[in-house]
């Protein structure tokens, strides 16, 4: 039994996105008496000019087998199918075989997938929730995902949901059935949300020189030569131990001021080691300051801050003693984040930007999502006064997914949202810039900029993206 | 055949043969800016279109731009969206469409009428002068910078042998490059500060007005309105602009930028130091030392840079680039000129040595 908070959940969060990605008109449609959520048999009986969502379809363990429709110019996704309705007077809507809506003659409009069932699952995590199944950092796997073997990660399926609604909702304010294309001026432009995390801004720390120094080595134990490229890279940051570090997250604030981009770094401070933060906290300091009003700070939450109130308070304390912003978003190191008790733990030390939810080597929509949403607490039935932002894409991710084609793959996913609408979230990496010691990443995050600027996207950070929303 | 100034309704179809002709794919927003939104403002736009059948088939336009020199503040217009359709090419449609501009020159009292061409010879047939070309300055940071050069150069088709001869030649320029760089002082003087700014700085103008009393001839006159459009507002790729201050007094900034190439290049330089304890080459030194570092550090393959004429400020600034690495290469495209009536007033246009130009976005784009 679905409980009425979730149904408000659900719906305060799609009018929520609308307001974000669509222009005025369209945010109004979407909260207006248009849209009811209700149980099917009430759904199939209203004989009423009106969208009617069911609320009451279990969602199954694996996605129901997907289908594809044309709309405004992309392809949207829809799995979980709800059959047609028995009574007489229902069409499909653009076709029987692959329908977005079933039409009744009287102008009710139902959809043909479990809209409300598949957003809830998806944003309260319900994957998870089904699953056991994590990897040795205590994380969800993509390949544990339902979705993966059929290909619906890359699908930013409540995006999508929105954008058929509001065209929907448009065509029939002026007594038409449900439209399959937007018309002008509704859609805003892509939204791209860049971040960073600086795990080190100095790269002469002694775990990293060490890791340099077993990549010399540990070739020679299989009977293969060594990487003696790997003593350059050490003595070159023995020398010069920011250049490509601090030099690296300088670089990415100026490269995104040509691009009339704004981005947040996550600055990683506290414990140190291989899995902790590899700079001292000066070091972060003296680059905070360089950042400008327009920009973001947060913090990086360490490795061994999970869940731990004590470790949390120590490093949140020392960063804020550091440096002049307020902390009021991050993300985990490692992606490292529990959906169910990492929400209220993060809200409890005054963070309300979140954007651990995602996959570092899978570019990919982990709560089928290119935006955000408000955490919702299940126990309680009560969204919670913290907002997502889940990341889409990770610089060692992307090229280890798609290699050359990497911008391809983004250029493909911003043409995408340009026709539905959302917010594209990217982190880059201080390090992987345009560090010669990781080849395969430089210049990528340049053409990720002329990929956003191709397709006229605007940038933003998560924190006011979320502000916006929060309003 | 019709030839006039722009019609309400015409942009779009401006904006295609724009990317028709050039293989370009500039968004309509981004064409607007250059032609529309500039800081000229006056209707109507020194837009000139070549219409047959009603289809365009050619354009010229006027970006109006002030300069300064002793005598004060003055208009010129940099020429620029010269294109003919290809099948219209031999049909004197050039010269027809300058002439209405040419008109709208002397109506506003414009001084000169500058640009840079590729295709000078299409200039002969029209009353311009060719004072000079531009020449290259450029810092490699790495052999990939001098490959795409030669590739530019070459369009790309290089032998084996050929391509790793100027690998290896590439790499032993930005070594001797790098060195030099390395070598250079990064410490910043004493009572000076170096601030990127967020927006146009409104000292911007002043320091163009003593630029003008301390080094002569004519520069463009950069107030803050003007680098707000042309660095900060640039639809295609902004700036980073860094100011050196002492006392909060502006003396001169350096605009730098990443080109869609993936090269570095300085957009503009400008010092005025008439009233500072340290000398041009040591604030000029400073400047290009942060644009090298800004741009190595955005990922660029290098930094180029225009070299145009004999201006005092100019000569200063090939010889502090020079001094931290970079190269000159004698490559580019000719400067065209055209004296309007009101520019006789004007001892400053007299030769094209006394203009102080930058790159400052050529066509609003880079590369």
């Amino acid at each position: 039994m679905i409980s009425r908070a979730a149904v408000g959940y659900v719906r305060s969060q799609l009018a929520g996105h609308v307001r974000l990605f669509f222009h005025e008109p369209a945010a109004d449609l979407i909260k207006g008496e248009s849209i009811r959520f209700l149980s099917y048999v009430d759904a199939v009986s209203t004989k009423e000019r009106c969208i009617v969502i069911p609320t009451d379809i279990p969602i199954p363990f694996e996605p129901d087998l997907p289908w594809t429709s044309e709309f405004n110019g992309t392809s949207v996704t829809l799995w979980n199918r709800i059959r047609k309705p028995d009574a007489e007077g229902w069409r499909g809507v653009p076709a029987e075989a692959s329908p977005v809506w079933w039409v009744h003659d009287s102008g009710t409009v139902l959809p043909s997938w479990n809209l409300f069932g598949n957003i809830l699952d998806l944003l309260t995590f319900g994957e998870e929730k089904r699953s056991s199944e994590r990897d040795q950092h205590g994380r969800f796997d993509w390949k544990s995902s339902p979705r993966t073997k059929h290909g619906l990660l890359e699908v930013p399926t409540v995006n999508e949901a929105a954008a058929l609604l509001v065209a929907a909702l448009t065509s029939m304010s002026r007594s038409e059935p449900p439209a399959l294309v937007l018309g002008d001026n509704i859609l805003k432009p892509p939204v791209v949300v860049l971040s960073h995390d600086c795990d080190s801004l100095k790269g002469n720390d002694f775990t990293s020189q060490l890791i340099r120094l077993y990549r010399v080595i540990q070739p020679v134990t299989k009977g293969r030569w060594p990487k003696l490229s790997n003593l350059w890279w050490i003595a070159r940051n023995a020398t010069s131990p920011r250049r490509y570090y601090f030099d690296d997250a300088t670089g990415l604030l100026d490269i995104e001021r040509c691009f009339g981009a704004t981005s947040t770094f996550y600055l990683l401070n506290g414990s140190g080691g291989r899995l902790g933060a590899r700079s001292p906290i000066a070091e972060a300091r003296r680059f905070a300051d360089r950042v400008p009003s327009s920009w973001e700070v947060g913090m990086h939450y360490n490795y061994d801050t999970y869940l731990d109130r004590d470790k949390f308070a120590a490093q949140l304390g020392q960063l804020k003693q550091a440096i002049v912003q307020p902390i009021v978003s991050g993300r985990a190191h490692y992606l490292r984040f529990d959906p169910f008790r990492s929400f209220s733990f993060l809200r409890e030390f005054g963070i309300y930007v979140d954007e651990s939810s995602g996959w570092s080597d899978k570019v990919a929509y982990r709560n089928g999502l290119a935006g955000c949403f408000q955490a919702y607490d299940p126990e309680s039935d009560v969204p919670l006064d913290i907002w997502e932002v889940p990341l889409a894409v990770m610089d060692d991710g992307l090229v280890g997914e798609f290699g050359a084609d990497s911008i391809t793959a983004i250029e493909r996913h911003l043409q995408h949202l340009k026709c539905v609408g959302g917010a594209f979230t990217i982190l880059f990496h201080p390090g992987n810039f345009a560090n010669p010691e990781h080849p395969r990443t430089i210049g990528i995050y340049h053409e990720i900029l002329k990929a956003s600027r191709r397709v006229e996207a605007d940038f933003c950070t998560a924190r006011s993206l979320v502000d916006l929303v929060r309003k | 055949m019709d030839i006039g100034l722009l019609r309400p309704g015409e942009e779009q179809a401006c904006l295609e043969i724009h990317n028709r002709l050039r293989r370009d794919r500039r968004s309509l927003a981004q064409w607007r800016w250059e032609f529309i939104e500039n800081t000229y403002g006056k209707a109507p736009t020194p837009f000139v279109c070549a219409r047959d059948g009603g289809r365009i088939i050619g354009t010229q336009a006027f970006i109006p731009i002030q300069m300064i020199d002793k005598v004060g503040v003055y208009w010129t217009a940099k020429s620029e969206a010269t294109l003919i359709d290809f099948k219209y090419w031999g049909q004197h449609i050039l010269e027809k469409m300058y002439e209405p501009l040419f008109h709208y020159a002397e109506e506003q009292d414009f001084t000169v009428i500058w640009g840079f061409t590729p295709a000078a010879k299409a200039y002969t047939q029209l009353p311009f002068e060719f004072p000079g070309k531009t020449e290259q300055l450029f810092l490699p940071f790495s052999s990939r910078m001098i490959t795409s050069l030669v590739n530019k150069a070459t369009g790309g088709s290089n032998s084996f042998l050929r391509a790793a001869a100027v690998r290896a030649g590439g790499s032993l320029v930005a070594a001797l490059s790098s060195t030099r760089t390395a070598l250079s002082s990064k410490k910043l003087p004493e009572g000076l500060e170096i601030r990127t700014m967020e927006s146009a700085d409104e000292q911007a103008g002043s320091v163009c007005e003593r630029f003008v009393d301390q080094w002569g001839g004519a520069t463009i006159y950069r107030d803050s309105r003007y680098l707000q459009w042309r660095l900060f507002e640039n639809p295609y790729v902004r700036s980073v602009v860094k100011g050196i201050y002492e006392e909060d007094k502006l003396l001169g900034w350096v605009a730098f930028t990443i080109g869609d190439d993936g090269i570095g290049y300085l957009v503009d330089l400008l010092v005025a130091c008439d009233t500072s304890r340290y000398t041009a080459g040591k604030l000029v030194g400073r400047l290009l030392l942060e644009a090298v570092l800004g741009a190595r550090n955005m990922g660029a393959t290098g930094i180029r840079s225009w070299r145009v004429n004999q201006h005092p400020f100019e000569r200063l600034v090939a010889s502090e680039a020079k001094k931290i690495g970079f190269y000159h290469v004698k490559r580019g495209y000719p400067v065209v000129l055209h004296n309007c009536p009101a520019g006789e007033k004007r001892p400053s246009t007299v030769s094209f040595d006394n203009w102080y130009v930058t790159r400052i976005y050529t066509e609003g784009a880079l590369s």
